[in-house]
């Protein structure tokens, strides 16, 4: 650093130690109630749990990333987030030479097909809603993932793009997290209808 | 890390990516505001889905009148449309970074068949729900009501909510991709990714859709199925 700041260096470290012990602790206490959420709780795989569960995480994470980008501006952690080109980041155009070949592209777009065939004949088989949604679910993340990576080229850019994709994510959750359980409760609290229904209801699951 | 010694000790050199005149994500800045906007789109389109989900799951009985045929098979031939779709938006790329301009715009061309292709199948499948069965937004046909009487009435809603802002989506695709490939000589390689960076976004979103409308709402029994 130039001299024109150098009597401000120790006092820019004391207030980064100070800065980064605070959010540490906020961060840790944050931790320390998910944790304890989940065993107070007794069933942690309940909607409510797992909400106040991830909260807190949430928290914690919000928390832990001054000391994280400070660790990383220090070099401290092995800056994965940048392709080994970080110093050329400056004023370079991205390479127009294009990775992947069609064979990858290829192979890709069947295992899309046959995730979309298993998803299909699984609508047809009598699983029980939560595995049934569970599957679905899983089985069309992975597919979205498949697209995002290879398709739409993340897996081959650079890993700060990437990461500016999480946030989106972490907010779905959240949301899932958040109006799950009053559906639950308003399904629970709804009086029951007047009307019966047929006999020849079967084995439609009534959902 | 070559970059570890020189950004050890040297914030500068982290503050200067966000400076200006650099790319900290190492794409231009056309390529960034479509990923924010695909972002975007996506939380609208996850909210849509909760708000369907969380009607779904908070009611009482929710009708499942999706036939074998014509509803599953169309459906999924229109996912296999996108995803076909989305292999040829890949080669029209991979051809535009060859430079290979008209390669790069008949596989655009084969882009857009494909979309327009899954639009004519959705129309017809909206077609025949209004149409054959009666569907209303807020209001269930009568012969869904004789077999599922205490069916949410949100069905339609939902439905033609979700299913229509991805039309639409799709609609404004095959124009966009249309725009690309007529003025395909004067696009740079760029354009023609972040055309199918969009495209690829509206595949992933029919990813989400197509399990929990189409999939969920199977018919076990379509022979109880009231005329």
């Amino acid at each position: 650093m130039s001299t024109r700041f150098g009597g401000l260096k120790r006092l820019t470290q004391k207030q980064d130690v100070i800065l980064n012990a605070i959010c540490l602790l906020f961060a840790v206490v944050f931790l320390v109630l998910a944790a304890a959420n989940a065993s107070w709780a007794g069933d942690i795989l309940t909607i409510d749990s797992l909400f106040v569960t991830s909260v807190f995480a949430l928290l914690a994470l919000v928390f832990l990333a001054n000391p994280l980008l400070w660790a990383y501006e220090r070099g401290y952690i092995q800056s994965f987030l940048a392709a080994e080109d970080e110093l050329t980041a400056r004023k370079d155009a991205e390479p127009v030479h294009f990775e992947g070949s069609t064979k990858l592209f290829g192979a890709v777009l069947l295992g899309l097909l046959v995730l979309t065939v298993v998803e299909v004949a699984l609508a047809y088989v009598d699983v029980g809603l939560k595995l049934m949604l569970t599957i679905l679910i899983g089985l069309s993340v992975i597919k979205a993932g498949l697209i995002m990576a290879y398709f739409m080229h993340l897996k081959f850019e650079r890993q700060s793009l990437v990461m500016a994709l999480i946030p989106a994510l972490v907010v779905c959750i959240c949301l899932l997290f958040v109006f799950f359980p009053d559906g639950f409760r308003l399904r629970n609290v709804r009086p029951e209808s007047p009307a019966t229904p047929p006999a020849a209801h079967g084995t439609q699951p009534a959902h | 890390m070559a970059a570890t010694a020189e950004v050890h000790h040297n914030p500068q050199l982290v503050a200067d990516e966000w400076g200006g005149g650099a790319l900290p994500f190492r794409v231009g800045h056309k390529k960034l505001g479509m990923w924010l906007f695909i972002v975007s789109d996506a939380l609208t389109f996850s909210a849509m889905l909760i708000a369907y989900s969380y009607a779904r799951l908070s009611s009482e009985q929710w009708a499942t009148p999706f036939s074998f045929y014509p509803s599953i098979i169309f459906s999924t031939t229109m996912t296999l449309c996108l995803l076909a779709s989305s292999f040829t938006m890949v080669m029209a790329v991979a051809a535009s970074a060859r430079r290979d301009r008209k390669r790069a715009r008949r596989w655009i061309g084969a882009t857009m068949f494909g979309g327009l292709l899954f639009l004519g199948l959705h129309l017809y499948e909206w077609m025949h729900l209004i149409n054959d069965y009666g569907l209303k937004p807020f209001e269930l046909p009568a012969a869904w009501l004789a077999r599922w009487p205490n069916a949410s009435p949100l069905f339609g809603a939902s439905f033609f909510a979700i299913t229509g802002l991805h039309m639409f989506h799709v609609l404004t695709g095959v124009l966009y991709l249309g725009a690309v490939a007529m003025t395909i000589k004067r696009r740079t390689h760029e354009d023609v990714e972040i055309s199918g960076l969009y495209w690829h976004f509206v595949d992933l979103v029919w990813m989400f859709v197509f399990p929990l409308i189409y999939l969920m709402s199977v018919d076990f029994h379509p022979e109880q199925m009231p005329h």
